[in-house]
C-alpha cells in the first residue's frame, strides 16, 4: 500500500476482523457461515469427490485394456460407469465451480463482505456433503446406480433394475439438487444486490456474468430433473405408472424430462469455466477483454438458447422428421454465442502481450480442447451422422473433450491463479507448468482416439469388445494415455500441497489481476473490504484513481460500517446504496437441517416410510428455529 | 526486451502445435487398423455411403477452424511482447470486427451450409424409407440379451444373423420385447433405437454380397456388449433358399443320439425358454432354434457354433455370459453331447 | 441506522418507504417460486404428454372429473390473495394488527379449502387408486403437489401469526410480504392445476 496506516486505524481494523472472526477449531468449521470457509470445505469435498471418480475412470480404463480382461465383471462394470459419471457431473464439476469458486470469489469480485444468504450457504454445503455421503454408502454397499448416468427407462425400472441401485441415484440426485438450488438463489441475489455502490450492471466482471448466467440456468434446468426422479421413485417404490408402456405410460417421457435438464445441464457445466478464463485471460493479456458486451451477452445466451435443444441427444429414437429438423437446427444456433466467445478470447491474446504462465496455459489448453469438442459437437447437428455415430465412442470422446477439456482445465487454471489470494503463498512455477503438459498430453491421448474407435463402430457403456475388430490398439492407447492424466492431476495436487507450506509470499496481487479480490491482503480478512471500494469500470484493480481513493480513505478512518456484522446492500442495475443488512454469525441450524435430511433420505431408502414423514417433519421444525432468531443490528 | 529469438531453438507453442501433431500421428500409427468389420468407413450401402462422405467433409471443415485457431494461438506466443493485431496495429474495433466475422458471420454462413446438406439432403436417403418403397419387410425385436428376426409373410423366425437378398431395398421394423436396444450395422445404415411400445423403421439395403457386422447400441443391462449381429446379404436365389428352408419346420433326425439329445432337451427346460418349431418346445424367453445348427455363431456373436462351444454354453452359459438369463442346468456329460448332437443337426 | 430493529409502526414504514430496490429476502423467495413454478409446469406437461399419447382419457374407465366442486374451491382458495395482500400492505405501513387480522382471515379459508380436498381426494381413492394405470398417477401426482404447495402455505401463515405476536419489525414486514406473494403465486399454480385435470372433462 502506498499510504500509511496510522495506529488507530490498525486497531479499528482488528477490532473488524474480531467482528467476523468465527469460533477456532471444529465447531468453527461446523458453524461456519462465511463464505470464503464454505467454499474451501466445497473444494476440499469436491477434490475428495474427483479423486473417487478419477479411480473409477482408472478401473475403466484398466477393464478396456484389452479384449475380454477380467478386471471387472459386467455387473462391477456398469456400476462403475455410471457412478463415474453421476460422480463427476454432480459432485465434482458443478459444486467445484458454483460452490467452490462462486462462493469464494463471486462475494470479493463484488466488493461485498458475504453472501446475501451466509447460513443457506452454509447450509447448501453440509446437504451436498450428506447427499455425496448417501450416494457412496450406497457404492461401497455394492448397490451403485448401475444404469448409466442418464438412467433410462424401463432397464432402470424396478422390473429390469429391482435393486435398491437404482433408488440411490434418484435420491442421492433429488437431495444434492437441494444444496445447487440453494447455491444458485445465493449467487443470484448476492450479484443482483451486494455489489458495491457503483458497480453498475455493466461494471460487473465477466466472471459475475457466467455464474449469473450459470445460476439461473439451473434454477430452471433442476425441476425437470426433480419430476423426472420423482416419477420414477413413484413408479418404481409405490407402484405408479409413468414410464411403463402397459399402463398407459411412456419411456421416451423419461427421455425428455432428463434431457430438458440434461442439457442445459452440460451448459451449467461449462459456463464457470468461461467466467474463470475471463479472468484469466485479461489478467496475463494485460489488456481488456476484446468485445466485453459482445462476451457478456454470448455468456447469457448460452445458458438461455441452451433450453431448446435437449432433443438432439434423441435422434435416434424416431422422433418425427419436423421435431429432429427444428432440434438440429437450434443446436445449431448456440454455436453462435460459443464462436463469439472463442474469438473474442483469442483476438485477446494476439493483441496483447501474455505472458504464458501455468494459469494461462492451463486456458489456452482449455481453449485447444474446447475447439475440438465444439466440432465433434457440431458433427452432431448433422442428423444422418449423429445417427451414425450416437452411443459410441465418438460421443465418448465429445463430451470428454468438452467437460474435461474444457470444463476441468479452467477449473484446475483457477486453482493456480487464485491459489495465492486463497493461500498467501506462490505455487512453484516448473512444477505448474509440468502438470499442465502432463495432463494435456495424458488427456489427447486418453480421448482423441476414442473418436476414430468409434467411427471403426465400438458403441459405449461395454464392460469389455472382441478382439479383431480394430478396436484394440486404440483402447490400450487411452488406457495409457489416462494414467498420464492421472499423473497430471496427482501433480497439481502436490505443487499445491507442498506450496502451501514452502510456497514464496504471494503479496496482495502476484499476477496484476483486474478485479477487486486483488486490492485485499492474500489471504483476506475475515470482512473481505474494510472500505467499500470505489468501482467506475469492470477491470477496478486497472483504474488506479479509484485505487488510491480507497487507500486514501483506509488511511483517513473513513471506514464503512465497522460497528457490527454489516454489509451494504444495492439496486439492481446501477447499484445505488440502498440499504444496510446485518449479517448472521455462526450457527449449528444448517448442519442441523442437513443431517434431517440426510436422515429423511436414508429412510426413503430403506422403506421406512413412517420414519422419513417423521424426519421431514423434524427438518421443517429445525428451519423454524433457524429463521427464529433474526440477524442482530447494531 | 525484443531479443531476437534464435532460429534453431522451437519455441513451447510451435513445439505445442507440431507435439500435439505428432502424437496424433504416432498413435494412428500404432494403433494400426484391424478387421474394420464394423467400421463405418466400410460402407457398402448409399445411406452409409453418404454419411461418411458427409463426415469427411465436415472433418475438412473442422481442420481449417482448428488449424487457424492454433495459428493464432501460436501468433500470440510469438509475438506475445507486442500488443496489436499484425499488419492492423492497436486500433480496437479491428478486433472487435474480427470477433464478429469469425464469431458470428461465417459461422452462421458455415453452418448454414452444413445444415442443408445434412438435414435436408442427405436425410432424405437415412430416414425410414416410404413402405410402398421397399420390397420386402423384416421385423426385429430386441431382447435381453440377443436379436429375434422375423420375416412376415413366412414362418421363419431366426436369431441374431440376418440374412438378406443384396440389391434389394428392406423396410426393418424395429422393436423391443424389454428395454430399451438399438439395432446398428454401420456399413449399411445408421442406428435406429427399439421403444417399448414403438415400431420404428429403417432401410436396410445391401450392394454387394458380404457379412456385416452390427451391434446393439444402447445400454441395456448386463451383457449389452455381447449383443452383436451378422447381416448375411447373398443374391436373390441363394436368399430365397435360405429363406424357404428357414421358415420349414424342423428336420427329420436321422441318427439315434440325435434322438436321444432330443428328448433330453424336450424333457428338461430348454423346452420352456426355447422354440423349435415342429416340436413341442415352444418357449418364448430365449431364441428360436428350428435351424440353429445352420448358424455360425452362438449367444449373439459371443462364440462360434462348433460342438465344442456349444457343450460349454450349455454346460455353463454362466461362465461365457455371465448375468444372461439362461440357467447351467445339471446334465451329464453324455446328455450335454447328445443335446448338442441333436442341434447340431437343425440346419 | 440498521434496519433490523426498527419496530414502531412509523419506523416500519419508513424503512419501507426507503428501501428502493427489493428487500434480499424477498428476490430469494422470487427464485424459490420461479423454480417450484417450473417443476409444476413441468408436472402439467407431463399430464399433456401423457393425454396425446393415450387413445382414450381418462384411461381405464375411470370417470373425468365433474367440474363444479373444484371450481368453486379453487374460487375460495384463489380469493384469499386478498387478505394476503392486504396484510402485506398493512405491514408495510407499519400497522401490525390490521396484518394479523387479515392473515388469520386468509388462513381460516384456505385451512377450510384444504380440509375439503383432503376429503375429495379421500373419497377419488375409494374409486380409483394412483396405481391403477398412468391417468390415475398423473392425476394425483399434480394435484397432491398442489396440495402440498398449499400446506406450506399454511404452515407458512401460522409462522407469520406467531412472530407477528412479538410485534412488528421491518425484517418481519419483509416476512409477511414475501409470504403474501407465495400465496399469490400458490394461487395461480391452483388455477393450472385445476384447469389441467379438469381438461380430462373437454
Amino acid at each position: 500500500m502506498a499510504v500509511a496506516i496510522p495506529p488507530a486505524i490498525e486497531r479499528r481494523l482488528d477490532r473488524l476482523e474480531r467482528i467476523w472472526e468465527e469460533p477456532s477449531g471444529l465447531v468453527g468449521w461446523l458453524t461456519t457461515t462465511n463464505h470464503k470457509r464454505i467454499g474451501l470445505l466445497f473444494l476440499f469435498t469436491t477434490l475428495l469427490f474427483f479423486l473417487a471418480g478419477g479411480v473409477e475412470a482408472l478401473l475403466i480404463r484398466t477393464q478396456l485394456l484389452a479384449p475380454e480382461k477380467g478386471v471387472l465383471g459386467p455387473d462391477a462394470f456398469n456400476q462403475m460407469f455410471s457412478t463415474h459419471g453421476v460422480t463427476m457431473i454432480f459432485f465434482v464439476v458443478v459444486p467445484m465451480s458454483i460452490g467452490a469458486f462462486g462462493n469464494y470469489l463471486v462475494p470479493l469480485m463484488v466488493g461485498a463482505r458475504d453472501m446475501a444468504f451466509p447460513r443457506m450457504n452454509a447450509f447448501s454445503f453440509w446437504v451436498f456433503l450428506c447427499s455425496g455421503v448417501f450416494l457412496y454408502t450406497g457404492v461401497f454397499a455394492g448397490h451403485a446406480p448401475n444404469a448409466g448416468w442418464f438412467n433410462y427407462v424401463p432397464l432402470a425400472s424396478k422390473e429390469f433394475d429391482p435393486g435398491p441401485n437404482v433408488d440411490f441415484y434418484a435420491l442421492a440426485l433429488l437431495f444434492s439438487g437441494i444444496s445447487t438450488t440453494a447455491t444458485s438463489i445465493n449467487l443470484i441475489v448476492t450479484i443482483f444486490k451486494l455489489r458495491a455502490p457503483g458497480m453498475s450492471i455493466n461494471r460487473m466482471p465477466l466472471f459475475c456474468f457466467a455464474f449469473l448466467a450459470v445460476s439461473f440456468a439451473l434454477v430452471f434446468a433442476l425441476p425437470p430433473l426433480n419430476v423426472a426422479l420423482v416419477l420414477l421413485e413413484l413408479e418404481r417404490l409405490a407402484g405408479f405408472h409413468f414410464y411403463d408402456v402397459g399402463s398407459g405410460g411412456s419411456a421416451l417421457l423419461w427421455q425428455h424430462l432428463f434431457w430438458i435438464f440434461g442439457h442445459p445441464e452440460v451448459y451449467i457445466i461449462i459456463l464457470p469455466a468461461f467466467g474463470i478464463a475471463t479472468s484469466i485471460i485479461p489478467t496475463f493479456a494485460r489488456r481488456r477483454m476484446v468485445a466485453f458486451p459482445l462476451v457478456a451477452l454470448a455468456e447469457i445466451l448460452v445458458a438461455f438458447i441452451g433450453f431448446g435443444v435437449w432433443a438432439h441427444h434423441m435422434f435416434a429414437v424416431g422422433l418425427t422428421q419436423l421435431t429432429t429438423i427444428y432440434f438440429a437446427a437450434a443446436s445449431l444456433v448456440i454455436v453462435i454465442p460459443s464462436g463469439i466467445q472463442l474469438f473474442a478470447w483469442i483476438t485477446t491474446l494476439v493483441t496483447g502481450r501474455p505472458r504464458f504462465k501455468t494459469p494461462l496455459l492451463w486456458i489456452v489448453g482449455f481453449i485447444v480442447f474446447f475447439i475440438v469438442g465444439g466440432l465433434s459437437g457440431i458433427m452432431f447437428a448433422a442428423i444422418p451422422f449423429d445417427q451414425q455415430m450416437t452411443d459410441t465412442y465418438f460421443v465418448v470422446a465429445h463430451f470428454h473433450f468438452v467437460i474435461f477439456g474444457a470444463a476441468m482445465f479452467p477449473l484446475v487454471g483457477g486453482l493456480y491463479y487464485w491459489f495465492p489470494k486463497v493461500s498467501g503463498r506462490l505455487f512453484d512455477e516448473r512444477l505448474g507448468k509440468l502438470s499442465f503438459w502432463l495432463t494435456f498430453v495424458g488427456a489427447t491421448v486418453t480421448f482423441f482416439p476414442m473418436h476414430i474407435v468409434g467411427l471403426l463402430g465400438m458403441p459405449r457403456r461395454q464392460y469389455t469388445y472382441p478382439g479383431g475388430l480394430g478396436w484394440t490398439g486404440y483402447n490400450l492407447a487411452e488406457t495409457i494415455g489416462s494414467y498420464v492424466l492421472g499423473a497430471g492431476l496427482l501433480l497439481v495436487v502436490v505443487n499445491l500441497a507442498v506450496s502451501l507450506r514452502c510456497g514464496a509470499p504471494a503479496g496482495d496481487d502476484p499476477w496484476e489481476g483486474d478485479t477487486l479480490e486483488w486490492s485485499i491482503p492474500s489471504p483476506p480478512p475475515e470482512y473481505n473490504y474494510a472500505v467499500i471500494p470505489t468501482v467506475s469500470s469492470p477491470y477496478p484493480m486497472w483504474d488506479r484513481e479509484d485505487r488510491e481513493l480507497d487507500e486514501r480513505r483506509l488511511a483517513a478512518g473513513e471506514m464503512t460500517l465497522e460497528r457490527g456484522h454489516e454489509t451494504p446492500t444495492s439496486s439492481v442495475e446501477d447499484a445505488n446504496l440502498d440499504e444496510i443488512v446485518a449479517m448472521p454469525s455462526a450457527s449449528w441450524a444448517p448442519l442441523l437441517t442437513a443431517l434431517m435430511l440426510a436422515a429423511l433420505f436414508a429412510m426413503l431408502v430403506t422403506r421406512h416410510w413412517v420414519a422419513a414423514g417423521g424426519f421431514f417433519g423434524l427438518a421443517f421444525a429445525v428451519v423454524g428455529v433457524w429463521h427464529w432468531n433474526e440477524p442482530e443490528g447494531a | 526486451m525484443t531479443a531476437r529469438r534464435l532460429p534453431g531453438r522451437l519455441r513451447p507453442a510451435a513445439r505445442r502445435v507440431l507435439g500435439a501433431g505428432a502424437l496424433l500421428l504416432a498413435v494412428l500409427l500404432l494403433a494400426g487398423c484391424g478387421d474394420g468389420a464394423q467400421s463405418s468407413f466400410d460402407t457398402n450401402s448409399e445411406p452409409s455411403r453418404l454419411i461418411e462422405r458427409l463426415f469427411w467433409w465436415m472433418v475438412l471443415g473442422a481442420a481449417v477452424v482448428f488449424g487457424g485457431a492454433v495459428a493464432l494461438l501460436a501468433i500470440s506466443w510469438f509475438r506475445r511482447s507486442r500488443s496489436g493485431i499484425p499488419l492492423f496495429g492497436e486500433r480496437e474495433p479491428v478486433a472487435t470486427t474480427a470477433v464478429v466475422t469469425f464469431g458470428i458471420v461465417i459461422p452462421i454462413l458455415t453452418l448454414a451450409g452444413l445444415f442443408t446438406a445434412a438435414n435436408v439432403l442427405v436425410m432424405r436417403k437415412t430416414n425410414a424409407p416410404a413402405p410402398s418403397s421397399t420390397s420386402m419387410t423384416i421385423e426385429v425385436v430386441g431382447r435381453q440379451w440377443f436379436w429375434e428376426f422375423r420375416y412376415p409373410g413366412t414362418d421363419a423366425v431366426t436369431a441374431n444373423e440376418l440374412h438378406i437378398p443384396t440389391q434389394t431395398r428392406i423396410n426393418l421394423v424395429v422393436q423391443t420385447a424389454d428395454v430399451i436396444h438399438s439395432f446398428w450395422v454401420p456399413q449399411l445404415n445408421r442406428k435406429i433405437d427399439a421403444i417399448p411400445g414403438k415400431s420404428n423403421r429403417i432401410l436396410l439395403y445391401a450392394d454387394a454380397p458380404g457379412t456385416y457386422r452390427g451391434q446393439c447400441s444402447e445400454f441395456c443391462g448386463l451383457q449389452h456388449a455381447h449383443m452383436s449381429l451378422r447381416v448375411y446379404a447373398e443374391p436373390k436365389a441363394q436368399f430365397d433358399g435360405w429363406l424357404r428352408n428357414e421358415a420349414s419346420p424342423a428336420p427329420e433326425l436321422a441318427s439315434a443320439e440325435a434322438a436321444r439329445g432330443r428328448d433330453v432337451f424336450m424333457s428338461e427346460a430348454c423346452a420352456s425358454c426355447h422354440t423349435i418349431r415342429g416340436t413341442e418346445a415352444r418357449g418364448e424367453v430365449g431364441p428360436d432354434l428350428t435351424h440353429v445348427g445352420g448358424r455360425q455363431t452362438l449367444a449373439a456373436l459371443t462364440i462360434p457354433n462348433t460342438a465344442a462351444d456349444m457343450a460349454k454354453w450349455i454346460t455353463n452359459p454362466q461362465a461365457v455370459k455371465p448375468g444372461n438369463k439362461m440357467p447351467g442346468l445339471r446334465l451329464t456329460p453324455d446328455e450335454t453331447k447328445a443335446i448338442v448332437a441333436y442341434l447340431q443337426r437343425l440346419e | 441506522m440498521s434496519a433490523m430493529d426498527a419496530s414502531s409502526p412509523a419506523a416500519v414504514a419508513s424503512t419501507d418507504r426507503r428501501q428502493g430496490a427489493w428487500p434480499n429476502g424477498f428476490w430469494g423467495l422470487l427464485l424459490l417460486l420461479a423454480t417450484e413454478g417450473a417443476l409444476l409446469m413441468v408436472l402439467y406437461a407431463t399430464y399433456f404428454y401423457l393425454r396425446t399419447r393415450a387413445v382414450e382419457w381418462p384411461l381405464g374407465g375411470i370417470e373425468a372429473p365433474d367440474p363444479v366442486v373444484p371450481l368453486i374451491l379453487t374460487a375460495t382458495l384463489v380469493a384469499t390473495s386478498l387478505p394476503m395482500a392486504l396484510a402485506s400492505g398493512a405491514a408495510r405501513r407499519g400497522r401490525a394488527r390490521a396484518a394479523w387480522i387479515a392473515i388469520l382471515v386468509a388462513l381460516f379459508v384456505q385451512a377450510g379449502y384444504f380440509a375439503f380436498e383432503m376429503h375429495s381426494f379421500a373419497s377419488d381413492l375409494d374409486t380409483f387408486q394412483p396405481d391403477d394405470n398412468a391417468y390415475a398417477s398423473i392425476y394425483y401426482t399434480v394435484l397432491g403437489a398442489d396440495h402440498f404447495h398449499v400446506f406450506v402455505g399454511m404452515l407458512l401463515n401460522l409462522w407469520l401469526l406467531a412472530r407477528l405476536l412479538g410485534g412488528l419489525t421491518s425484517y418481519r414486514a419483509v416476512g409477511v410480504r414475501a409470504v403474501s406473494w407465495y400465496w399469490h403465486f400458490a394461487n395461480l399454480m391452483t388455477l393450472f392445476t385445476i384447469g389441467t385435470i379438469l381438461s380430462a372433462a373437454v
